[in-house]
């Protein structure tokens, strides 16, 4: 790569492939459509036992006893365990927050998470766990354990548990501890933050709040395990078949090749699946006690409180601006719920969007007696986008500039100092521009339309990490001609066995039709990834890359193998961008239409335009934005997780309390690609499956206030809000 | 229970069950005794497998070996005629199972799917006489005499559908967890109106969700296998 700028503006041109770029069929389209694909809790095992989750039914308390005797004995039950028979250590639950394949950091955390807690800290925390003949007698056995709780005292809201003389979930106090196990907040300053303010003509200040979210995957977890001899196998909807396998031997006991995953078709990523999950070790531990296998179903309502969602967050900003409109410093304060337990970062996503240097972030992950927060499709980002660039949008109406002007003065361009593998971001906001028409949908004046039924346009632009990093794949030929190819995928819907099958199909110059996908299962795959931060395509798909040209270098050299004779190679590269950012682009432009006497929004057009590098599968590429983009709408308009303040007690678990989008709240989501080719991941493919969930909160807040002319502060923005902004 | 289980399949495998008797029950280790309680055979046919392999409870100084059978009330059963995919079965089934169960427990058809389990969600969906139903929360014993359409009794000949043809070309399945359901939902709005618009699409199967939110594209497939113009959208 040139390192002049106007080369990384560029990127190369896409030249047209064989395989790549063509509209192809997922490879396992049959299987989806006809009930074929088997998930979880589709195996069945000789013998098979069922199993239930006791959870608890409050937000903190302490379990002074617990009998379960009465459970035991009831007839059909086959195990029973709790936090007195097995105090296993469960994961990175604990405190390993975005250190999470990390097995250091993992040793060190002081706090520590078990498979079953005592105290217990959330609505929804296991306590018990019993295995039985089937479902009826598991359910009823759960019933007949009894639980003496010494309630503690609890808080919820993650400023308030901060304050002095709040609850304290754990001794340190309520701020989680960083991998150094101290209490401090995650800061990080850029440039002269003081300086910057102090070269403003104007600071704003503001204060944006964004709700929990769960991932609401529709099929609730499950885990099947059993176990022959010394070794386990286990069958659980994951995203990283084998991160999954080291966290659930490290947590057993066992060593890595003991542990076996299985995971043919899961019903729904989303996030934080790329490794154990605790359901995996009660299921482990129950098969082992009870020495048949063990099917461990959450129910919906379990799954919902008993996983995690995106953390819900208070982003206290403040921002200087020139005369011109450009940005000279910013300040985020945030507060991040993370529940009891810091399974992931609790980052703040947004800022570095923006060209400005001056930036100070303090950022606080906090604990609370909510359910668990964790990564959810772009951990740190629709909730952080929302804040600053609904911030950004309120400045540049006040500094009497429009948006979309404002956006282009202040985003983050190349320079010497920053450099990309390609940019295109500016041009992702000014192809949106002219795909939306702004100007005659954008009101230069906010609210100006006379109603009730109003409309407005907004918009919103970033700019997402698309990393390059280890992953693995083995292909092999065989006398007949036949590829197979062995990746650790598990495709979690976005399409990953074919997208690796296309890459094989391309390099090998065979058509795809040729090709077999070995998938799923850590006893027949090579480590991979995992379908996590969107990195299957660009990782597992350049390791499939280089092991298609060592396959095409064996056979110039040998000739294909003959008789029962194969070829076989692999490979396990580990590229590196050379300190350049390798990023995707993105703007959204969005139209809302607002009933102001009921407070209903509804969005009538939506424009999103995003570089991914090249695209191997259109179809399914679309699909992810598309799919994305509404999950966005929904995170905007209606999800929440609502707990009574009295009780603790989670009041909206499950999909009608979340309000989750339905066929007709989702609007056409048109989506663009601009294509590129930066050299790097294969072919020049960046990452598609979490961009498209970034833009959507922010876009269409700023659509609203261009629509009533009220700046929406809080998500979700329900109708209820709307009315109290206009009242 | 897995040798039930086992049991069941070949049932299945037989393509109809024999006529209920008064002592022909789903589980043939009750013997036909109809005064049976369930606690009680669920303690006889646990007993036998703690002696087969379980080990310890755990540090619980019980164990379900050394249980006092309790009495418990019967679980009620009822024999009803039900015909799947065009095969008739003939059955006793527990009046607590729903027709869910049924399907994916008794007879082996795990393409429906439960995401919810109480009726918010629609990947159980079946058709029941041709219409679409939660089948999480329709009772097995409410389908006595029905005609039930699952998934795997959409292709004909070892062909699929028009419909599910459609949704592989249109990528309709993301992570397919709720394309059974999908299916069955349009699949009924075909039958009932076989041009339908994009408004009258969406309006079906709006107790559909799709949490990977494929919606537009999932409506994009219905109207092709319909032969209809529109848009994947809700206006």
């Amino acid at each position: 790569m040139s390192s002049t700028r106007a080369a990384q503006q560029a990127g190369q041109q896409v030249a047209a492939m064989d395989t790549v770029g063509h509209d192809v069929p997922r490879i396992d389209a049959y299987e989806r459509v006809t009930g074929r694909a088997t998930y979880t809790r589709d195996v069945r095992l000789p013998g098979m036992l069922y199993a239930r989750v006791l959870r608890s039914p409050h937000p903190h308390a302490r379990i002074r006893s617990i009998d379960v005797s009465r459970a035991e004995a009831l007839p059909g039950v086959r195990a029973v365990v709790t936090h007195e028979t097995h105090q296993l250590i469960y994961s990175s639950g604990s405190i390993a927050g975005g250190q999470q394949y990390n097995d250091a950091a993992k040793d060190m955390t002081e706090h520590v998470r078990y498979m079953f807690d005592n105290p217990v800290r959330f609505v929804g925390q296991p306590v018990a766990a019993v295995a039985a003949v089937d479902r009826y007698v598991a359910e009823d056995a759960l019933q007949l354990i009894e639980v003496d709780y010494q309630e503690l005292p609890f808080v919820l809201d993650p400023e308030e548990a901060l304050e002095p003389g709040a609850p304290p979930i754990w001794p340190e106090g309520n701020l989680a501890l960083d991998r150094d196990n101290q209490p401090r907040p995650s800061s990080r300053t850029s440039g002269d933050p003081a300086a910057g303010f102090a070269a403003a003509d104007q600071v704003f200040e503001d204060r944006y709040t964004t709700a929990f979210v769960q991932d609401g995957q529709m099929e609730p977890r499950s885990a099947l395990a059993q176990w022959d001899g010394d070794k386990v196998t286990i069958y659980t909807p994951t995203q990283g078949i084998s991160n999954c396998r080291h966290d659930n031997a490290r947590d057993l006991g066992l060593d890595d090749h003991q542990v076996q995953i299985i995971c043919k078709y899961m019903g729904g990523g989303f996030g934080d699946k790329n490794g154990s999950y605790y359901f995996d070790l009660i299921a482990a531990v129950l098969a082992k006690e009870a020495g048949v296998p063990v099917l461990l179903e959450l129910t919906r309502k379990d799954d919902w409180l008993g996983t995690h969602g995106r953390w819900h967050t208070v982003q206290n900003l403040r921002v200087g601006v020139a005369q011109d409109g450009t940005v000279t410093a910013i300040g985020l304060e945030g507060y991040s719920g993370m529940g009891p337990y810091l399974r992931r970062s609790g980052g703040i996503a947004g800022i570095e969007a923006y060209a400005c240097p001056n930036v100070e972030r303090v950022i606080y992950p906090v604990h609370t007696n909510r359910m668990v927060s964790g990564n959810f499709r772009a951990p740190s980002d629709p909730q952080g986008y929302f804040a600053i660039q609904s911030m950004m949008d309120d400045i540049a109406y006040k500094v009497d500039m429009d948006p979309v002007d404002f956006a282009l003065k202040n985003v983050i361009r190349p320079t010497d100092e920053v450099r990309f593998t390609n940019y295109s971001l500016d041009e992702c906001i000014m192809r949106g521009r002219e795909l939306f028409d702004w100007e005659s949908r954008w009101r230069p004046v906010p609210g100006s339309d006379p109603g009730p039924i109003k409309r407005g346009a907004g918009m919103a632009f970033m700019a997402f990490r698309s990393g390059v990093g280890p992953s693995s794949a083995i292909v092999r030929v065989d006398a007949d001609e036949r590829y197979t190819l062995f990746v650790g995928v598990t495709d979690i819907g976005p399409g990953a066995k074919t997208t690796m099958a296309i890459i094989a199909a391309e390099e090998l110059g065979v058509p795809l039709s040729q090709v077999d996908v070995v998938w799923g299962d850590t006893d027949l795959c090579p480590y991979s990834v995992g379908e996590s931060g969107s990195r299957t395509t660009t990782m597992t798909g350049y390791a499939v890359v280089q092991a298609a040209i060592d396959l095409k270098r064996q056979i110039a050299e040998r000739g294909m193998p003959r008789g029962v004779d194969v070829l076989i190679a692999s490979a396990t590269p580990n590229p590196s961008t050379e300190g350049q950012r390798r990023m995707v682009f993105g703007a959204h432009f969005v139209e809302v239409e607002a009933d102001v006497q009921l407070g209903h929004v509804r969005i009538t057009k939506y424009v999103a335009v995003h570089e991914s590098g090249r695209i191997l599968n259109p179809r399914p590429a679309k699909d992810q934005i598309r799919g994305a983009a509404l999950q966005g709408l929904g995170q905007a308009l209606h999800e929440d997780l609502l707990y009574d303040a009295r009780s603790g007690h989670p009041l909206t678990a499950g999909y009608y309390g979340a309000r989750h989008l339905t066929y007709l709240d989702a609007p056409e989501i048109e989506v663009t690609f601009i294509e590129t080719d930066d050299g790097y991941g294969p072919y020049g493919a960046k990452t598609v499956g979490e961009a498209g969930i970034i833009l959507g909160p922010a876009a269409v807040a700023n659509a609203i206030f261009n629509t009533i002319g009220h700046r929406m502060k809080e998500l979700p923005i329900t109708r209820a809000r709307i009315l109290e902004a206009l009242a | 229970m897995g040798k039930k289980r086992t049991d069941l399949k070949d049932g299945v495998s037989r393509r109809a069950f024999p006529i209920p008797r008064s002592e022909d029950t789903l589980y043939e280790d009750e013997g036909g005794d109809r005064d049976l309680t369930r606690r009680g055979f669920l303690g006889g046919a646990g007993a036998a497998l703690v002696v087969a392999g379980a080990p310890k409870l755990g540090s619980s100084e019980h164990s379900s070996a050394g249980a006092v059978e309790q009495e418990a009330p019967a679980v009620p059963q009822t024999a009803i005629r039900i015909t799947v995919n065009g095969t008739e079965h003939q059955v006793n089934v527990e009046d607590r199972w729903t027709l869910n169960e049924f399907l994916r427990d008794h007879i082996g058809l795990t393409g429906s799917k439960i995401g919810c389990n109480r009726g918010e969600c629609g990947a159980c969906t079946v058709l029941v006489d041709g219409e679409p139903m939660f089948s999480c929360s329709t009772l097995a014993v409410w389908a006595d005499g029905r005609d039930i359409q699952t998934v795997e009794g959409l292709e004909s000949d070892g062909t699929v559908s028009p419909l599910q043809q459609a949704f592989m070309d249109y990528n309709a399945p993301q992570c397919g967890f709720c394309t059974s359901g999908q299916l069955m939902t349009a699949t009924a709005l075909l039958v009932d109106n076989p041009r339908p618009t994009s408004d009258e699409v969406r309006s079906a199967m709006v107790g559909n969700l799709c949490r990977c939110s494929n919606y537009n594209a999932i409506v994009e497939a219905v109207l092709a296998a319909a032969g209809t113009p529109g848009s994947g959208g809700a206006p």
